[in-house]
C-alpha cells in the first residue's frame, strides 16, 4: 500500500467521521449536578443519589480520551479495539475458530462491521466510539440512549429474570441489580451478528456480558465488563472503560441516513 | 388500489411480543388479569404517570392524518405531492424502503408500539423500530434554531392532568403519514396526552404547518395499553427487501380475464380464515360468494370485490394473485395470496350446513 494513499485515506476518514459529533445542546442546566461556588458543574463532587439511595447514574456520558486513554481514532481509521481497554500485555483468549474470524476482519481494518450498513453496534461496541450516550435511571428500569443510530438499551431492574429463550437481539436482554455502590448488569440473548469491537472480535449467541458500573464522582463513570462466551473464548476476560459526564447537554439525533460510506471505502 | 395492498403488506410486519411477562405495578382483577379500567397511576409528585407499553389505534388517520380536511384545505403543491406518492405506491416511502425512522408519523402507525418511561425531567418514548424520542419536562423552552431531526425537539408541560408537548425542528425528508403528506421546516406539532384510566390514553394532536395545510387541525388518536408485554427489537436495515419487489403502477392492467366454467368457480365459494403469521391470534374471515356466474370476495361482510379468474385455479383480487388448492378428494382446502413479503395462506373453514 502506498504511503500517500494511506495518509490521504486517513485524513479523509478523519474528516468524514469528525464532522457530525461534537455539537451538543448547550447550557441546559441539570439540577442534579452539584455546582462549585462560582456556579460551574462540580465534577469532583460525590455522585448524586437517586431517591432510593443508590447512586444515580443518570446523565450524558462520553468515553474518556486523552494521553493515557485510547485516542479518538486509531492510525488505521475508525476501528476501535477492546485490547486498548485491557491491562498491558493481557491476551484475549480467542479459540482458534474465533481467532480466524478476527484475523480476517482485522486485515480489513474492521471493514464490513455492521454499522457500515446502518446496522446496530450492539454492546460493548456501542460504548467504544467517543460518542455521547445518555443514562436514564428510573425505579425498575434503566435506559441507555445512544446518540449514534438513535439506538437504545433497556436494563430491567424490576426483579425479573432473563427469559428462558429470548429472541436473539443486537442489544440482548439485560437485567440489572445494585451490589453496594455498583450497578451490575447481566445481558444474554444476543444475536451472533454484532461485533464486540470495531476491529471484529466475534461473539456467539452464547455470549453472557456482565457490566459493572460505578460513579465514583459526579463527573466520572467507570464500566468494568466481562465477556463470557465459551464458544469463542477459552475463558472469561475483562476490560475497563472510563467515561466523562457532559454536563448540561443532551443528545443530538444521529440517524444512519444514507448508507453511502461503505462504497467509498476502497483503499487497503 | 395497490395502495391498499401495500398497506396490508406494511401492516403485517411486526407485533409478535413477549407473552406473559407479568409487569409489577399492574392493577389486577381478582382472577389475576390486568385491570385496564383501574384509575390511571400517578407519580410521586402527583402527576399522571403515562408510563407503559402502548399500542396505537389511529382509526381513519392511519391512512391519512388529514382525513378530516377538505381537499382545498391542503396547499396545492402538497396535494400534488401526495398524489404523486400515491402513484409511486410506496416505492419512495423513506421509512419503508429506506429504513429511515418514522418520525412524527409514529402516532398514526398501528404496527409500531410505543413504550413510555416517564421521569420528572424527561418522558422517554421507546419505539419498536429501535429508535426513541424524548419529551423534556424540565421547563426548558424549545430551542430557537434546532438541528433538524426526524423526531423533532419536544418540550412538555402539565396542564392539569394533561401533558402538553410542543415539537418543532423536523427534518423534511420523511412523510407525515402513510398517505405521504410532506413535512416542512414550519411544522409545529402539539400533542395533548391524557391517560383516561390504566388501560387507555388519548392524544389530541394538532398539526400546524402553514406550508402544507391552510389551517391547523387536530386529530384524536387512541392508545391502548399492552399489558404484561415488552417491545421487541426490530431493525429495519437488517431486512430491507421490499424495494426490489415494488415494481407496479396503479395503471398496470390486471391480467386478462379467462373464461372459467361456473362449475369450477363455484367450488371456491365458502369462508376462509386468515391469521397473521406473526400474530396468529389476530384473524380475519374472508367470504367468497357467487352471483350470476361471477365470484366475489368480502372481508367480514365488507368491501365486496369481484374476483377475476385468469386460470382454473388462479383468481385476481384487485392486483393480488390468489392460487387455490384442493385435497385428494378434490375439495378446496385453502388459497394462497402471493406477495412480496411472503405468501399468505387463507384456510377454508368447514362449510356450515
Amino acid at each position: 500500500m502506498s504511503f500517500q494513499i494511506k495518509t490521504l485515506r486517513t485524513v479523509l476518514f478523519a474528516l468524514l467521521v469528525s464532522t457530525p459529533v461534537p455539537a451538543q445542546w448547550f447550557n441546559q442546566p441539570d439540577p442534579r449536578i452539584p455546582l462549585t461556588k462560582d456556579g460551574k458543574p462540580d465534577l469532583t463532587a460525590k455522585a448524586p443519589r437517586a431517591p432510593d439511595g443508590h447512586p444515580d447514574l443518570s446523565g450524558v456520558w462520553i468515553r474518556r480520551e486523552g494521553e493515557s486513554t485510547p485516542p479518538r481514532y486509531n492510525d488505521k481509521g475508525l476501528a476501535f479495539t477492546l485490547s486498548w481497554f485491557m491491562p498491558k500485555n493481557a491476551e484475549i483468549p480467542l479459540r482458534p475458530a474465533a481467532a480466524a474470524i478476527f484475523k480476517e476482519r482485522e486485515a480489513r481494518d474492521g471493514g464490513g462491521r455492521p454499522p457500515e450498513r446502518c446496522l446496530p453496534y450492539g454492546v460493548p461496541s456501542a460504548m467504544l466510539p467517543p460518542d455521547p450516550f445518555k443514562i436514564v435511571q428510573t425505579p425498575g428500569l434503566t435506559l441507555i440512549l445512544y446518540e449514534e443510530m438513535v439506538d437504545f438499551r433497556q436494563i430491567f431492574t424490576d426483579g425479573r429474570k432473563h427469559p428462558k429463550s429470548p429472541n436473539p437481539a443486537w442489544y440482548g436482554y439485560s437485567v440489572g441489580k445494585w451490589v453496594g455502590e455498583t450497578f451490575e448488569v447481566e445481558t444474554v440473548g444476543f444475536n451472533d451478528q454484532a461485533w464486540l469491537d470495531g476491529l471484529g472480535l466475534p461473539h456467539s449467541e452464547e455470549l453472557r456480558l456482565t457490566e459493572r458500573f460505578q460513579r465514583p464522582t459526579t463527573g466520572h463513570l467507570q464500566m468494568e465488563a466481562t465477556i463470557d462466551d465459551p464458544k469463542m473464548y477459552t475463558k472469561p476476560w475483562t476490560f475497563k472503560i472510563d467515561f466523562n459526564v457532559i454536563p448540561d447537554a443532551d443528545l443530538i439525533e444521529n440517524v444512519c441516513e444514507n448508507e453511502k460510506d461503505a462504497i467509498h471505502q476502497v483503499a487497503k | 388500489m395497490k395502495a391498499g395492498f401495500y398497506l396490508l403488506l406494511y401492516c403485517a410486519t411486526l407485533h409478535a411480543q413477549w407473552v406473559n411477562l407479568p409487569i409489577p405495578g399492574t392493577p389486577r382483577t381478582p382472577d389475576g388479569k390486568p385491570n385496564l379500567s383501574a384509575p390511571a397511576p400517578r407519580t410521586a409528585d402527583g402527576k399522571p404517570d403515562l408510563s407503559g407499553l402502548w399500542g396505537v389505534n389511529p382509526g381513519n388517520y392511519g391512512a391519512n392524518i388529514a382525513a378530516d380536511l377538505k381537499p382545498e384545505e391542503t396547499q396545492p403543491w402538497a396535494a400534488d405531492l401526495v398524489k404523486q406518492r400515491s402513484v409511486n405506491m410506496g416505492r419512495d416511502q423513506p421509512s419503508a424502503v429506506g429504513c429511515l425512522p418514522h418520525g412524527p408519523s409514529v402516532n398514526t402507525i398501528s404496527f409500531l408500539m410505543q413504550k413510555f418511561i416517564q421521569t420528572p425531567n424527561v418522558l422517554v418514548i421507546l419505539l419498536e423500530e429501535l429508535n426513541y424520542r424524548q419529551i423534556h419536562l424540565d421547563g426548558r423552552a424549545l430551542p430557537k434554531n434546532p438541528d433538524p431531526s426526524f423526531m423533532g425537539y419536544s418540550v412538555g408541560r402539565w396542564e392539569g392532568d394533561t401533558l402538553v408537548a410542543e415539537s418543532t425542528g423536523f427534518k423534511d425528508s420523511i412523510w407525515l403519514d402513510l398517505a405521504g403528506h410532506p413535512i416542512t421546516d414550519s411544522l409545529r406539532i402539539t400533542e395533548r396526552f391524557h391517560r383516561l384510566d390504566f388501560g387507555h390514553m388519548e392524544i389530541a394532536e394538532t398539526i400546524d404547518d402553514p406550508k402544507t395545510f391552510k389551517r391547523p387541525f387536530t386529530v384524536v388518536i387512541k392508545l391502548e395499553l399492552v399489558p404484561d408485554s415488552e417491545i421487541l427489537e426490530f431493525v429495519c436495515a437488517e431486512n430491507e427487501k421490499d424495494r426490489e419487489h415494488m415494481v407496479g403502477k396503479p395503471s398496470d392492467p390486471t391480467p386478462a380475464a379467462a373464461k372459467v366454467a361456473p362449475a369450477v368457480l363455484s367450488r371456491y365459494v365458502g369462508s376462509y380464515e386468515f391469521a397473521y403469521p406473526e400474530n396468529p391470534t389476530v384473524t380475519g374471515t374472508y367470504n367468497i360468494t357467487m352471483s350470476e356466474g361471477a365470484l366475489f370476495i368480502d372481508t367480514e361482510g365488507k368491501a365486496r370485490t369481484a374476483l377475476i379468474p385468469v386460470a382454473d385455479t388462479v383468481l385476481y383480487w384487485r392486483d393480488a394473485r390468489l392460487e387455490f388448492f384442493e385435497d385428494s378428494q378434490g375439495k378446496v382446502t385453502h388459497f394462497v395470496r402471493v406477495g412480496s413479503a411472503g405468501d399468505l395462506r387463507y384456510t377454508r373453514k368447514p362449510d356450515r350446513k
